[in-house]
């Protein structure tokens, strides 16, 4: 058989560098860099220098000196070891029960529900934001505490657990509820751009629908995923209002220890020191989550 | 040809709501053949071709493959494989791993899989892309890499819809010829859907022109372009001619027709006296003559076109025809302006039935 040449192909680069931005591009850029300068740079400097000041022990008061000492106390005790490990062990189930929500709600509306129906559905998603924080929190304790609602409603069945606030599994339930939305957002927008072909096209190659959703679903929509994590992981390390209102003594977080030592003890200096030690540990810790879901192999 | 049927398709038909996308449609399709499903968009080609791969379930009707009725099996349980429109390629997978897929999920030994994939990269002619994101090759290259994904797991029936779509006029020419060569090479059954009546003709053994859910008519490439049967078909295959005529009188062989102020006899069986038909005929196929000899006809407008020179002429009646001849050194040439006279013989004629006509 004769073989047919083939044509030659222009090689279609898309990884051509884009032209340079015009400068009004730049001058655009300057209110949000001076806002992001003023309300987050210069207060995290004016944090990071407190960090290394102390409390005169006779006084009281803050002695603008150079000192290690914050730093030292925070590496030398255990305790703080310990609720750091603690929050990011609440932090990290948190995210992961999230993630079991999220996912399949972020996906249903995003793939499944018809595209004239996003904007209702992510409005019921969104809604909840409209009302405070604290306020959605404060409905927690009179769902959860003993007598509560919930225990009216289960307290009959046996082996449910009951009376469960002030304990981690109300910590929990707190976080899921308050942050569930900012994960749902970005796995619905990966889900939406998901091309149904690429489905129909595993399938067609002999992949089961569970397969599918392993070899092509899930890696496609990964970035969404890994985004939702960031997003949710972040604010519930650094919370302290929902183990403050829901959690037990056992279950007081990073944030809580911050917060006390600026609102009950005055020691400003140690808790501008924790606050950078958890500022570095949280970026540490996404670090290596960048690093382990690398989420540019995935379009390489 | 092979008596062997691939593809059965038994009275199908496939609702969308009110609508009916694919309407009582019957076909056999022959092991390796090259069967092209043609007509405009909406006249449900693509719809039988996403039913003979699992991705719709017909209504009414039933498709088997190789015997065995489909039912509602899913595509991953059916023995075809499907070269869709845009390639969808994996975006996070290499080339290599895009061709592996179906060997994959066939569990195949990783040795084999290594080996056959470079057996498709070669036989689609891109041994070295291997290690590539299908996003970094150009539009043609892509639509190889998903031809060689599909065939790798050597289906019964390879489906292709609109493959070539995509791609510019002059790519799309030579993967037709290509695409014929893969065929011819692998000897698979393809399932081509387009809307492109030169693609089917270049590509095909068979082709089964559709419209409005309906087989308006199968044959071979030849046929339906010589021989279309309805109106349909010879205007969708490009007829330029396609006039009214009533028949007069017919006997079982031949007829004779008016149209344009003049009559003429066709060679066709099974006409009724007072039946308006449609008769189509080749441009080429027209003789024209300054004697009085045939139907008389003006020159309109003459173009000149290299080989031949084409002629624009209304009949009497106002009618509108097109004739080409060939302008050797015998040729009588006419002017906008002439009166001419046009001869037709009876066995350049076709005679379309508005009625489509099922079956080969």
């Amino acid at each position: 058989m004769a073989t047919t040449s083939l044509p030659v192909e222009r090689e279609t680069s898309r990884t051509a560098k884009a032209p340079r931005r015009r400068l009004g591009g730049g001058l655009m850029l300057l209110p949000p860099l001076a806002l992001l300068f003023i309300f987050l740079v210069l207060p995290l400097i004016l944090v990071l220098v407190y960090s290394f000041y102390t409390l005169n022990p006779i006084t009281g008061l803050m002695q603008q000196d150079f000192s290690l000492q914050n730093y030292k106390d925070i590496v030398n005790s255990s305790l703080y070891l310990k609720i750091f490990w603690r929050t990011f062990q609440i932090a990290i189930v948190a995210t992961a029960v999230a993630l079991l929500l999220a996912y399949p709600m972020g996906y249903a509306i995003g793939a499944v529900a018809p595209p004239r129906l996003h904007g209702l559905l992510l409005l019921l998603v969104i809604i909840p934001f409209w009302t405070s924080y604290i306020v959605r929190t404060y409905a927690w304790i009179g769902i959860l505490q003993s007598h509560g609602f919930l225990d009216s409603l289960l307290g009959w069945v046996p082996g449910l657990p009951t009376e469960l606030l002030y304990t981690r599994t109300a910590v929990i339930i707190g976080f899921v509820h308050v942050y569930l939305p900012i994960m749902i957002l970005p796995i619905f927008a990966s889900a939406r751009n998901l091309d149904r072909r690429l489905i129909e096209a595993a399938q067609d190659l002999g992949a089961s629908p569970w397969r599918t959703f392993w070899r092509v679903t899930f890696p496609l929509t990964l970035p969404g995923i890994v985004a939702g994590i960031v997003l949710f992981f972040i604010p519930t390390f650094g919370s302290f209002v929902t183990p403050q209102l829901l959690g037990g003594t056992g279950d007081l977080m990073v944030g809580n220890v911050i917060a006390d030592q600026f609102g009950e003890a005055f020691n400003w200096p140690f808790g501008a020191a924790l606050s950078i030690v958890m500022t570095i540990v949280v970026i540490i810790g996404m670090a290596i989550f960048f690093k382990f879901a690398d989420v540019d192999a995935i379009y390489g | 040809m092979s008596s062997e049927i691939d593809v059965s398709i038994r009275d199908v038909v496939k609702r969308f709501g009110v609508m009916t996308a694919v309407d009582h449609v019957s076909l056999d399709i022959h092991r390796g053949q090259f069967v092209t499903l043609l007509g405009p968009s909406g006249c449900g080609k693509t719809t039988t071709l996403r039913m003979i791969g699992g991705f719709e379930h017909p209504d009414e009707g039933e498709i088997a493959i190789r015997g065995e009725p489909m039912g509602n099996r899913p595509p991953h349980h059916r023995d075809t494989s499907m070269v869709f429109q845009n390639y969808a390629l994996f975006p996070h997978m290499s080339v290599a791993d895009n061709i592996a897929f179906g060997l994959k999920e066939r569990k195949k030994p990783k040795a084999e899989i290594r080996e056959r994939v470079q057996e498709m990269l070669r036989l689609v002619e891109l041994p070295e892309h291997g290690g590539r994101r299908p996003k970094q090759l150009s539009g043609g290259q892509q639509q190889r890499v998903a031809l060689a994904r599909s065939l790798v797991v050597e289906p019964t029936v390879l489906l292709l819809d609109e493959p070539l779509g995509a791609l510019d006029l002059k790519l799309r020419r030579q993967m037709q010829l290509e695409l014929k060569r893969i065929q011819e090479r692998v000897g698979i059954t393809f399932i081509y859907v387009t809307h492109d009546q030169e693609e089917a003709l270049t590509m095909s053994d068979r082709i089964v022109v559709m419209s409005a859910g309906k087989i308006e008519q199968e044959g071979s490439a030849e046929e339906i372009f010589e021989r279309p049967r309805t109106r349909f078909v010879a205007d969708f295959m490009g007829a330029q001619n396609i006039l009214d005529a009533d028949v007069v009188d017919a006997d079982a062989q031949s007829a004779r027709l008016r149209f344009g102020g003049g009559t003429l006899a066709v060679s066709e069986a099974g006409l009724l006296p007072g039946e308006t038909v449609g008769v189509m005929i080749r441009p080429e196929k027209i003789q024209l003559s300054a004697d009085g000899a045939g139907v008389p006809a003006t020159v309109h407008e003459r173009v000149y076109k290299g080989a031949t020179m084409s002629y624009q002429l209304a009949l009497a009646d106002g009618t509108r025809l097109v004739a080409d001849s060939m302008h050797g050194d015998h040729a009588e040439r006419f002017a906008p302006g002439d009166m001419v006279s046009v001869t037709m013989q009876p066995r350049d004629l076709v005679v379309l039935r508005g009625v489509p006509v099922q079956g080969a």
